[in-house]
């Protein structure tokens, strides 16, 4: 197993435990923060230490269900994200700001799944990979690509398709797509397959059920004429599609994973998750800037 | 001689941001040897009391209120004297300011 922060190798919960009390020791601020957030505010001793990181990694009902079951909490739970909030009923500067980040993000993905399909030797994987790059990307001759469809709900409020491409990506999203770009292209196949579709659920029609106090968006605006048709298209999209992309590759990785590494692919899914969460707020960063709110 | 003003906060067992019990890092806010549980909280205090300043004109600042965390961002209320100054900020996870605005 990893430390999910450090991605540091640990030989049980007892000595990542240790690792933990040696790095809050240093005060390092991610150790502290996955603690602070995920553990205990309070600090806690080795012994307790070691059985509350095995409790919040204990994976009782399978992988697929822990993954989700924590996506959920940390997104849609008691506080969720800023951006879920903001989005159940977009304003036109939260939906600017989503398209020109997630140009960058979309860009970074394609590559993501590349390298996943470079590390993998299994035909589930590249063939669901490439069917994600081509939906994402490219399109077909009866679908526009995701990207497609984000260009345009940028037009449709008003942005430059031009400047949404030559736009440089915020700190927080440059820092995430680095990160992105070396879990999938030097950790396995399951790490980098964990690290990004893990990231799919955020639009997963089934958030509700699975314990979320939201959704992505109010499904009222889809009825409604408080957003634009395009967005109507791009968001649309991502509702239906968001479901099998997620659950499928969390199912391929459960099938083709031992214990080990599975335990692996939770430490970079929980790292993965806190770049991910920094990118979203840089969403609404952005569409700060493009409004001049700040 | 200068005077010391300790700055105060509802924090009082841990962390001066997020009353946090882990980790032990002292950073110097306004003459007062403050505790954080990590450098990060520490600058993000040190930015907030410099912009509550900034908004105020006050010199200094005897206590803070702070209610909130990371995800929901924090509500929060400084005094000065009998003067007070209510206002919320989020932060990125690296203490980046995304917002401060006066409540």
């Amino acid at each position: 197993m990893k430390c999910p922060v450090c991605l540091e190798k640990v030989q049980s919960y007892h000595s990542m435990a240790s690792h933990f009390l040696s790095e809050d020791e240093k005060s390092d601020p991610g150790h502290v923060m996955f603690l602070n957030r995920y553990i205990s505010r309070n600090r806690i001793e080795q012994e307790q230490l070691s059985d509350n990181l095995e409790r919040f990694f204990h994976m009782d009902n399978g992988f697929r269900n822990w993954i989700i079951r924590t996506f959920v909490n940390r997104f849609f739970g008691d506080s969720p994200h800023p951006f879920i909030l903001e989005n159940q009923h977009p304003k036109p500067y939260i939906i600017r700001g989503y398209a020109m980040e997630h140009h960058h993000f979309l860009w970074q993905w394609v590559r993501s799944c590349s390298y996943i399909i470079g590390n993998s030797d299994n035909d589930d994987v590249v063939q669901y990979e490439i069917e994600n790059i081509t939906s994402e990307w490219y399109g077909t001759n009866d679908s526009p690509s995701h990207h497609e469809l984000l260009l345009r709900m940028g037009e449709a409020y008003g942005l430059n398709r031009k400047d949404i491409l030559n736009s440089i990506p915020l700190p927080a999203t440059e820092s995430a797509k680095e990160f992105w770009s070396y879990a999938c292209k030097n950790l396995s196949w399951q790490e980098g397959m964990s690290a990004m579709h893990s990231l799919e659920l955020i639009a997963n029609r089934k958030v509700l059920e699975y314990g979320g106090k939201f959704g992505y968006f109010d499904p009222s605006v889809m009825k409604s004429s408080e957003i634009r048709e395009e967005a109507k298209e791009f968001l649309k999209e991502g509702y239906l599609a968001d479901v099998s992309h997620s659950e499928r590759a969390l199912i391929i990785i459960e099938r083709h994973s031992d214990l080990e590494m599975l335990q692996n692919c939770q430490a970079v899914f929980m790292k993965s998750i806190e770049y991910f969460y920094d990118y979203l707020l840089a969403r609404i960063e952005r569409g700060y800037i493009l409004e001049n709110k700040q | 001689m200068r005077e010391v003003i300790y700055l105060k906060t509802n924090n009082e067992t841990g962390c001066g941001l997020c009353d946090a019990t882990w980790g032990k890092y002292y950073k110097d806010i306004d003459g007062d040897n403050m505790v954080f549980c990590c450098s990060i909280c520490a600058d993000i205090f040190e930015e907030m009391v410099r912009r509550v300043k900034e908004n105020t004109g006050w010199k200094s600042i005897d206590y803070v209120e702070l209610h909130g965390n990371y995800s929901r961002g924090r509500e929060c209320t400084a005094r000065n004297g009998d003067d007070t100054f209510s206002y919320y900020f989020r932060t990125y996870s690296d203490g980046k300011f995304i917002t401060f605005e006066k409540r």
